[in-house]
Parts: C-alpha cells; structure tokens; sequence
C-alpha cells in the first residue's frame, strides 16, 4: 500500500514535470540546423554549414569609444539572420570575444535564424514580449517592417556626421524610416549578380556576347547567348524560378533591367514595374527558348541546379553562393558572375544591405550596451573589417581593400558600382513579393502578360496604401 | 450504528478516490485549459476584431467574415482543402481496412515488419518526407519523370509540383502515404479482436467471406472507423506543412488550403483577426463534419 502510494506521489511529479519542460530555448548559441544548400543570396534557405576556422582575436582597439564605456554592464540578445558567416556560431563567437575583450560585462547571447523560419520567429518573439535586444538583417526588415511599426530604437546617435560623410549615401538612405528616423546602422553591403557556366557557354560558342572583363552584356547579346546554349544541346538553359519568394530579387532584376524598367518610384511610395518595359522584359523571357517559368523551384534550388549542370545560368546569385559552393565542392565547372543584361550594357543591379537594428524592450541599459555592440562591431577601426569580412559582402564605407589577394571578392567587386536603387523598404512589401512570384507563375501557366503585371501592381499598390 | 460507521467510511472513501482522480487530473486539466481552450477562446474573441502588430485591437464586428467569404483566394483554399477531404478520407479508410485485412492473420514477425513499413512515414518528420518527395517530382531529374520517360509512358517531363494541373494531386498522394500508418496500425488490432466465435459460426450457417466481414468484422469495428474517420478528417483539413514547404500554395493557388492562408494572413500579413476568423469557420467545417460523420456510424 505504502509503495503504491510511493508511485503515485511520483507519477503525479513527473506528470507535472513534464509540463515545466515546454519551456521556450534559451537565446543561447544555438545554430539553427544545417541544410545542404548553399547560403542564402538576400532571401533564400537555410545556410550551409560552414567550417572555417574563425575569425581571429584581434587587439582590442578603444579608439572609437570613451574609457567609461568599458564598465558597462548588461546582458543582451543577438539573433542573426545566415548572412554570410554570421550564420555560424564558430565565427560570430570570435567577433563576441573580440567585443567582450574592450567590454568585459556586456554578454552577448546570440541566436542563429534562417530565412524559412526566421521571420516568424521573430514575429513570435515580438508578440510573446520576447524580442531580441539586438538583429542582424537589412533594411526591408529592420526599417520598412519593424520601423516602420514603431518597434525599433532610434539609432541617430550612431549615425554622427562623421558617420554620414562616411557611408555611402544609397545605403543612408535605405537605412531611415520615412519618419525621417534611423532604424537601422549598416555594416556591409553587396550587388546581386547572376551566373553562368563558362565551360557551356564556351562548348556553344556563346562567350562571344558578353564581355568577360566587365562582366556585362546587352540584351540583344543575351538573347544571342542564350539561343546559341539551347542549339548546342543544353535546354534548361536557365529557369525563371517563382515557387515562392526565395531568391526573389534574381528575378526582379532580371526583368528590370532588360529594357530599363523599375520596379518602384523614386520616392519609394509606389509600385511600377507595369511600365511598358517590365512588360516587354516579360514577354521576351517567355519567348525565349531555353528560359522556363517554373513554379516548382525557388531561388535556392535554382542555386542547386545551376551547381549539379542542370541549368547553364543562375539568377540568385552572390559571391557567397561561389565561395560556400566551391568550398562543398559543389561545383566542377569554370563560373562566370555577370551583370543581368541591359539594354545600354550598364545594369542596375539589385543591392542588398545588411546591419543592426534595436528592438525597444523598453530597458535603458539593454539599449545603450546595444548600441555600444554596433559601434564596435561597425566603426572600431580593425573590428570593422573582422566584422565585413565575416559577411562575405562588401563595406558600407571606405576601408580599403580588405579582400586584397581574395581573388574571388577581388572579382565581385566589380559589380558594387552597378548598384542601383534599394527599393525594398516601400510600404506593403510582404504582400507585393508573394504577388510577384503569383504573376510569374501566372505568366507561365500561359496568361496574357500585361493583364498579370498589371493585376500586380493593384495588388501592390494597394498593400503599399494601406501600409502608409 | 454499525451500519452509519459504515456507510460514513464509505462515503469518505468516494470522496478521497474523487479528490486523488480530480489531482492526478489537474495537471492535464491545467494543460488543456492553458494551451487549448484558452487559445480557443482568445481566437473567437480576436476574430472579431482587426488586430495587427504594435497596435491597438479595433472591434469591428463580423466584418472579418463578410470579407472572407468575399475572399477569392479563401474560397479557392475552402475549395481545395474539401477536395484533399473528399479524396484522402475515403481512400485512407479504404486502404487501411483493405491492408490491415490481408496482413492481421499473418505470421507475428511479418505483420509487425509490415506495420512498421506503413507507419515509418508517419514517423518521419514532414521535412524529410516533403525533401525526398520534391527530389522524386523533380522536373529536370525527379524519378518518377526519369522512369515515366524511359519506359514511354509520358513524353516528355511534367512538372509535377509546378502545373496547377498536377500538383494539388501530388499533395494528396503524400498525405496519404503519411496517413495510412496509424489507420492500419488501429484496424490491425481491432480485427484481432473481432469475436472468431461469431465469424465461425456465420461460417457454418454457409455465410460467404463477405458477407462475414460485411455483417460481422464491419459492425465490430466499426468504433475504430468512426474514429479513424474523424481523425483523418481533422488531419485532412489541417494540411499545412507539406503545402509550405513543397508549393507555398501555388502554383496559381491551386494547392491553398485554410490552414496556409491563416498562417500568410497571420504571420505575412500580420491580420491576426482575419486569420483568426478563417481559424473560426474551419473549426465549425470540422465540427459539423465530425457531427455527421458521429451520426452516420452511430445510426449503423
């Protein structure tokens, strides 16, 4: 009797155990799991693992801030999107030491997101109260969405004047809230490029129509290229990927540049990628021999099939994308990133900017220790580069040639002057991306082109209105 | 007086054995008033409101329904989530009995291996599942595309996720492989423990084998399709995972179903009151399905 009161007593303990342990993670250093396709371009899946050494301490430098900021005490939270090598604990904890050799008492925390999931779950985290101090991500996010919904710090005391003579006027702009408010302190920055497979293109004949030294080509020359691909026995030349919105600004820039067409007003208040242009751009593509819109694939499974042969172009493209692919030895052919091809031969190429954002928990010196991490991490003269060269991107500002003898970046390099307008901090964004890849795909189920683009851009536009 | 003693004793014994049944209870209780009915009742209440993020909830009244039942798209995803019903349902029922029939008097090592066959799917996480099954439909290299071509039964590759044709198909052929396992586990025991007696005897009455598993196995089991029936019902309508991961919906809407148009609206699009309302009229769908299909097994 005595022993099964015994058990109950303890069943009753682990029943009630067991709902403690539905707990939520800690912040801690978890990385979010591996995935086998290559990091992401701006919006694609999860990173591949990455297994660099890490970034090497560096000597402390206090240039940048004042001795009574080293006292600082604070525990705060960073949660990272897979930008370039942020996206792996075994490098960002090397940043941290580096952080945490100036300012002992502020202990990052750091959570590791990917682009499937991430959003939601920092939706989750925002409206369970839960939000992280500190994001890593671009300006789409961090000041046309959480800016924009009044969630974000404002960062004008980072942004000096020193500051804004330093970085680049582009990425000022897309780093402030049409409230005038900055939401957002960059850190680096790149221009999408696409790919092609130089060893097919060479076999067809096709290197004739692009200009390997600028990594440029016209679309006339394009189409040349393309159809001499298809005639030498490569069919699935290259895809028009619209499955969903991985990998989205391939695409768009694809569209935008073959004959001059935008997607958004100058002022980023509307959508206007109806024009006649986009119209025309869409048209061709789906004329094209050799291009496919298919709805079944994104933007990373494009990447995939441009590194196992399938396809002889990709439009997702990055300097990430070679260098993680070539270091899975994914990849057993000669790639050639290119400009997307335009009329005048000088593209717009689609740029993405990445750097930190606050969330306002409403705890002052969460805040300021968060603040401090972004100096730091963005304007100490020698953690600056670890910092940029951890992305994989390029910086905001003139720090001379830190990829001197990379002659990988050394070769991306040549399309940041090709960077045009960063048009993705318009109103209704979530709304007009997933309307996008619908167009796309409506277009390639056979619908009269126009009457898509522009039910588009009433959709867009719409969203865009409503956000305002 | 020895009687009072004891029917006192008794009464406090019913009463301790109620107070230690309603504790070992409380934890669940606890858990179901927490994470079930409470959500339940916070999502009624949101629906009628436009909630959005970092923003005061704004009661609007039934002006989230009005505009779901306006909603082209939310009606595609009714549509198509009554057609993954009508079809996975039945077929799953039908599959499962048919599979558990022939293999519930086999040998104990073989039905067990043919048990484990059937349920490994279900076990497997939705991830990998809808990883493989998007490799075999692979437009360029998927399997089914390489043996359709090699042996001439199609001409030229389909694009099995990608044509709106296709792929709301697609979806319902993984749904039912990840669906089967339990359904046949379930019926596999039931079977067993069908009343032999009674089959015997119909078998010396001259009933044909039919008729016996029509007239006798059918009626016994029939608990255990009610339930099935429900569950696989309630599993139908709730497809979301294989939808965001393979089709995101497309192409063209054609695969939307509720649940993925809720989790957009909810989590895209930040309406937590138009999501919520969706939530709403999918669960009275359900509940008024489980109701008739409660009614019909009952009335058997």
């Amino acid at each position: 009797m005595k022993k099964r009161k015994v058990m109950a007593l303890a069943l009753s303990c682990v029943m009630v155990c067991s709902l403690a342990a539905c707990g939520g993670k800690d912040a801690g250093a978890d990385q979010t799991a591996a995935d086998p396709a290559p990091a992401p371009a701006e919006k694609t899946e999860a990173p591949a693992e990455n297994t660099e050494a890490p970034a090497e301490k560096t000597e402390a430098s206090t240039e940048a801030v004042a001795p009574a900021d080293t006292a600082q005490a604070a525990d705060i939270t960073l949660w990272t999107y897979p930008v370039g090598k942020w996206g792996d604990s075994a490098v960002v904890d090397g940043l941290i030491a580096n952080f945490n050799a100036v300012y002992p008492d502020i202990h990052v925390t750091v959570e590791y997101l990917d682009y499937t999931n991430g959003d939601d779950q920092i939706n989750t985290a925002i409206e369970g109260k839960q939000a992280p101090d500190l994001v890593l991500e671009g300006p789409e996010r961090l000041v046309a969405n959480w800016g924009a919904k009044g969630l974000m710090v404002d960062l004008g005391d980072l942004w000096t004047d020193e500051a804004k003579s330093l970085i680049y006027d582009s990425v000022q702009s897309a780093c402030m809230g049409s409230d005038g408010v900055f939401y957002e302190y960059p850190l680096c920055m790149t221009a999408h490029t696409m790919a092609i497979n130089r060893d097919i293109f060479e076999a067809a004949d096709a290197l004739q129509y692009l200009d390997e030294e600028t990594g440029t080509w016209t679309t006339e020359d394009f189409q040349k290229a393309v159809q001499a691909v298809y005639d030498s026995g490569q069919t699935n030349v290259g895809a028009v990927y619209c499955s969903g919105q991985g990998g989205d600004q391939g695409t768009r820039a694809l569209v935008n540049n073959l004959y001059g067409g935008t997607f958004t007003n100058a002022e980023h208040t509307e959508y206007t990628a109806n024009s006649e242009e986009n119209v025309k751009a869409l048209e061709l593509l789906k004329s094209m021999d050799g291009i496919n819109f298919d709805a079944s694939i994104a933007g990373g499974d494009e990447v995939n099939m441009f590194c196992n042969g399938t396809f002889a172009m990709a439009f997702c493209w990055n300097a990430t994308q070679e260098k993680n692919n070539q270091d899975q030895g994914n990849i057993n052919f000669e790639v050639l990133p290119m400009a997307f091809p335009s009329e005048d031969g000088r593209p717009q190429l689609c740029g993405g900017i990445w750097g930190f954002g606050i969330f306002d928990n409403g705890d002052e010196a969460k805040i300021q220790a968060a603040k401090t991490f972004i100096d730091f991490m963005a304007n100490d003269e020698k953690q600056a580069v670890e910092s940029v060269k951890a992305s994989n991107f390029w910086p905001v500002k003139d720090l001379g040639d830190i990829y001197a003898g990379d002659e990988l970046m050394t070769e991306y390099a040549k399309f940041v002057e090709y960077m045009g307008d960063y048009y993705q901090v318009v109103g209704g964004w979530a709304e007009a991306r997933t309307a996008w890849w619908n167009m796309l795909q409506q277009i390639g189920s056979g619908a009269d082109v126009k009457t898509a683009v522009e039910e588009f851009v009433t959709t867009a536009n719409a969203a865009a209105t409503a956000a305002q | 007086m020895a009687k009072n003693s004891g029917s006192s004793m008794s009464k406090a014994l019913v009463r301790r054995e109620t107070i230690a049944g309603y504790a070992f209870m409380l934890p669940s209780l606890l858990f179901f008033l927490g994470f079930v009915i409470y959500p339940m009742v916070q999502c009624v209440f949101t629906s009628f409101f436009d909630a959005t993020m970092n923003r005061e909830d704004i009661f609007i009244g039934f002006a989230n329904y009005v505009e779901l039942f306006q909603d082209k798209v939310f009606l595609g995803a009714l549509k198509n989530t009554v057609i993954i019903v009508v079809v996975s349902v039945p077929v799953t029922c039908i599959f499962s009995l048919w599979v558990s029939s022939v293999i519930y008097d086999l040998a104990g090592p073989a039905c067990s291996a043919f048990r484990c066959i059937f349920y490994l799917p279900v076990v497997t996480g939705s991830v990998a599942v809808a990883v493989v099954w998007k490799w075999m439909f692979n437009n360029y290299y998927g399997i089914f595309n390489y043996i359709g071509t090699s042996t001439g039964m199609i001409e030229k590759n389909i694009n099995w996720l990608g044509d709106e044709k296709f792929a709301l198909g697609c979806i319902i052929l993984i749904l039912l492989t990840t669906s089967v396992g339990q359904p046949i586990v379930l019926y596999v025991s039931a079977l067993n423990n069908v009343d032999q007696s009674l089959v015997e005897a119909a078998e010396v009455d001259g009933a044909t084998k039919f008729q016996c598993f029509w007239k006798i196995k059918w009626a016994q089991i029939m608990p255990t399709t009610l339930y099935i029936l429900v569950i696989t019902t309630i599993n139908s309508f709730q497809c979301f995972a294989l939808i965001q991961l393979l089709t995101s919906g497309g192409p063209n809407h054609s695969t939307d179903t509720i649940m993925y148009y809720i989790y957009y609206n909810a989590f895209k699009l930040y309406r937590y009151g138009y999501g919520n309302a969706m939530g709403v009229v999918l669960a009275i769908i359900i509940a008024l399905l489980s109701a008739v299909q409660f009614k019909m097994t009952e009335s058997k």
